[in-house]
């Protein structure tokens, strides 16, 4: 049992009861009210821990690791059914996996919340900054914490909306304004996708919750539940994560999100967002992996294309982000850049994890080896503290040069030596070199990948994928390092080490960069700390070290070898400059090659071309249609309308005010000319009385005797 | 006995001689003068009238003759001191020259 879960709904609760204060009073509290906010993600922090410890302690005792925290009926069910088949529930679910991303959420939030007080100070629109961040915060531990598809669909889209938000913060600048309209609308198409899987799952299930789905799952199976929907609802669903994660082909948003702060890429990047969607597919990895009533894996519903999937985008993006990130010149942008080549790390993981999972089980192991499943988790918490390292370190750099072009860089090293050293930390873990967190995992994943190689030779083509990424990461890397704090100082600025708020939060993240890794010891293999169904000892440097395995050594070191040469190579280009950085764009064939990077190979281009020539030319064909038809017929009713009333207008003023005014007139006209008769003249008067009674005795004779007088009635 | 028509053509005349001055004459005092005759006029109709009612007449008539009579002695002074009232404000009793009574 939990205790005290009711705590768990402040985890959310605080960031959210922050936004609405500072979103409300912002604008009176101390620094915009960074301070609210930092104080409700540490109470979301400590909470989280407390949870995860007892999570663990649970676990370790052997005891249930997942619970259901009862919240309220949102959509009462079916009351006929013993389970209210339909109802709709708003609770919380906190087992290993949720446990240790609220921890992650909340503590990388916090910090990149402190350093945000340093960087943020001099900004107009603080209280509106917070605030969003508190909500975009919300949303990403509601994400986590959701009990089901619906709820996780719900902050799901309440970080869309943060992203939009938050990139757009400087909405005065077209550049970030459109970023952040890209951004929405990239993510939608991904959103929709996950729109649709949740349907699909309702439709099947009956259900959104996660637990009664995989119950549900052997149950319905062959019969609802067909081959063809077991391919099609992880594909869906996978397709959200796409979105959020900034996958290929859906990967375009991430690289212009880089318009926001670069506190807000740090958050995005490395705690919030793009995680998401490595969230959302290792929660929904019972679609991947189904799990059989009486425990096993239930091989005949594994959608083995749907895992071809996720791997295969998870490997080409690796390589294809990765070589983007090569030729940019901007320091945030080849940070993005690895982001999505790091993120797709993780979906390799998952994706050969999954596939390695399901092949061993289809050839009789009764073991449910959760290896790749776990490795993607433990990159995604090493890539989190580091890559939140380097954003941060990131940004100090741009707050003391103001620009983010790395040509004006250089030298920086002796004007920023905090932001500097805890940068190359950064930089080491990302290039994956031993001992920073960076190598144990990717290497993990690569494990995974090439020991799935022997179910399918695939998997081979993708590891290959995965080490010349590691190469092109190292490589791109120091390039980026290099450029920024090695060599002369190309800028015009007086660079100046950032205030002692932000280089504390630096200096946390690089230990932790330096630590995180050596979670895995402690747990002995990060599969018995976060897993899927049942606890893996799951690490090869532990292992392989461990058990002397010579293949798995070698290729830890193959490895390792190619991001030492990367970083090399880097050194003698950036550093040394015994090979011109002019080589890369001497022949014509690699000076296209530069500028197909450079211009991240079209695709925004097409995108961009897709936009103004499809969409825009559809668009002006329905305007054609608006303008001519629709306009047409509202304008002539209009018309019509004018005319008719045009007419009653002159009826009116003619026929009607012409009777009024006529009488009018003429009664006048005949008072002005009677009264001249009344002269004041008594004599007058009298005429007229005298002549009047002569008229009337005159009538009296003429109607009234004569005819008496004459014999006739 | 005189027949009743002299008397009546009498008052006739003595009708068409008020009305006439009525109509014509300018001074007020003469206006005055011609209501005077009609209405003796209209009194010598009561005692004309009053001796030829049959069979023998009809007293009533003639007290009727002498109440107008007293009534026309009221009536002279009201229209003197009216005449009196406009002369001290017009300074003239000019009927022409009055127009008071208009818009």
């Amino acid at each position: 049992m939990l205790e005290n879960a009711w705590l768990a709904w402040l985890i959310l609760g605080s960031p959210l009861i922050a936004f609405v204060l500072v979103g409300v009073v912002g604008r009176r509290l101390p620094e915009g009210g960074a301070y609210v906010v930092v104080g409700s993600f540490a109470t979301s922090l400590v909470i989280a821990l407390y949870f995860l410890a007892q999570v663990l302690l649970q676990g370790a005792v052997g005891g249930t690791t997942s619970f259901s925290i009862p919240g309220f009926t949102w959509i009462p069910g079916n009351p006929a059914t013993v389970t209210e088949e339909g109802k709709i529930e708003i609770r919380l679910l906190i087992d290993n996996l949720s446990a240790f991303m609220l921890v992650l959420v909340s503590f990388l939030s916090l910090l990149i919340a402190v350093f945000s007080i340093g960087y943020m100070h001099e900004e107009e629109g603080k209280p509106r900054y917070y605030a969003e961040i508190a909500l975009f915060v919300a949303g990403m531990l509601g994400t986590v914490s959701a009990d089901n598809f619906l709820q996780l669909l719900i902050f799901w889209e309440i970080m869309g909306l943060c992203s939009y938000l938050l990139i757009g913060f400087w909405y005065h600048k077209p550049e970030a304004a459109s970023a952040a309209k890209k951004a929405f609308l990239v993510t939608r198409v991904g959103d929709v996708l996950f729109l649709a899987g949740i349907l699909v799952i309702w439709n099947v299930f009956h259900t959104f919750r996660f637990e009664e789905i995989a119950a549900e799952i052997p149950v319905l199976w062959g019969s609802s539940f067909t081959p063809q929907l077991a391919t099609l609802i992880p594909l869906l669903l996978f397709g959200g994560a796409v979105g959020k994660s900034a996958q290929f082909p859906l990967h375009a948003w991430l690289p212009d999100a880089m318009e926001g702060p670069t506190t807000v890429s740090a958050l995005i990047h490395a705690a919030t967002m793009v995680k998401a969607g490595v969230y959302l597919t290792a929660r929904s990895f019972v679609f991947l992996v189904p799990i059989a009533s009486g425990g096993g894996i239930l091989v005949a519903a594994v959608p083995w294309t749907a895992i071809l999937v996720v791997a295969i985008i998870g490997g080409f993006t690796a390589v294809f982000a990765g070589s983007m990130a090569l030729a940019s010149y901007d320091i945030k942008r080849v940070l993005a850049f690895s982001t999505i080549s790091q993120l797709s790390y993780m979906f390799l993981g998952l994706g050969a994890g999954a596939y390695l999972m399901a092949s061993e089980a289809a050839a009789g192991s009764p073991e449910v080896n959760t290896v790749g499943y776990s490795a993607a988790l433990y990159h995604l918490m090493n890539h989190a503290f580091f890559k939140a390292l380097l954003f941060l370190a990131a940004g100090s750099v741009i707050h003391a040069v103001h620009t983010n072009d790395m040509r004006e860089m250089g030298g920086l090293g002796a004007h920023m030596p905090w932001t500097s050293r805890t940068m190359l930390m950064g930089a080491l873990a990302l290039s994956g070199i031993i001992p920073f967190s960076g190598f144990f995992s990717k290497d993990d994943i690569l494990a995974v990948t090439f020991e799935t190689g022997a179910a399918n030779p695939l998997f081979y083509l993708l590891w290959l994928a995965g080490i010349a990424t590691a190469f092109m990461t190292a490589f791109y890397t120091f390039r980026m390092w290099l450029m920024t704090f090695h060599g002369e100082y190309r800028g015009h600025g007086h660079p100046h080490e950032s205030p002692l708020v932000m280089t504390s939060v630096l200096l946390v993240l690089s230990a932790f960069t330096l630590a995180s890794g050596f979670i895995a010891f402690v747990t002995n293999g990060f599969g018995n700390f976060v897993f899927y169904e049942e606890p893996h000892a799951a690490l090869p440097l532990v292992t392989p070290l461990l058990s002397g395995n010579v293949v798995e050594l070698g290729l830890t070191g193959l490895s390792l070898a190619l991001a030492f040469a990367g970083l090399g190579l880097a050194w003698l280009v950036y550093a040394r400059k015994s090979i011109p950085a002019s080589t890369f764009t001497r022949t014509p064939t690699r000076a296209f090659l530069h500028s197909m990077l450079l211009h991240r190979y079209w695709i925004d281009d097409a995108y961009n071309a897709f936009g103004s020539r499809a969409v825009a030319g559809f668009g002006r064909a329905t305007d054609r249609f608006d303008r001519n038809v629709v306009d047409g017929i509202v304008n002539a009713l209009g018309r019509g309308t004018v005319v008719t009333a045009a007419l009653a207008d002159r009826f009116d003023r003619k026929v009607i005010d012409g009777a009024v005014n006529s009488i009018s007139l003429e009664t006048i006209r005949s008072s002005l000319a009677l009264r001249t008769r009344q002269t004041g003249q008594v004599q007058n008067y009298t005429w007229v009385i005298v002549v009047g009674i002569a008229v009337i005795l005159a009538l009296a004779f003429i109607l009234g005797f004569l005819p008496r007088a004459l014999g006739r009635p | 006995m005189i027949p009743v028509e002299y008397e009546l053509v009498l008052s006739l005349a003595l009708f068409c001689i008020g009305l006439y001055g009525i109509l014509v004459r300018k001074n007020a005092i003469i206006v005055l003068m011609s209501i005077e005759i009609i209405l003796n006029a209209a009194i010598l109709n009561f005692v004309a009238f009053s001796s030829y009612i049959p069979p023998s007449g009809d007293p009533a008539g003639q007290v009727f003759a002498l109440l107008a009579i007293a009534l026309a002695a009221g009536e002279a002074a009201v229209g003197l001191a009216i005449f009196l009232a406009l002369f001290e404000t017009h300074g003239t009793v000019e009927l022409d020259k009055i127009r008071l009574l208009r818009w």
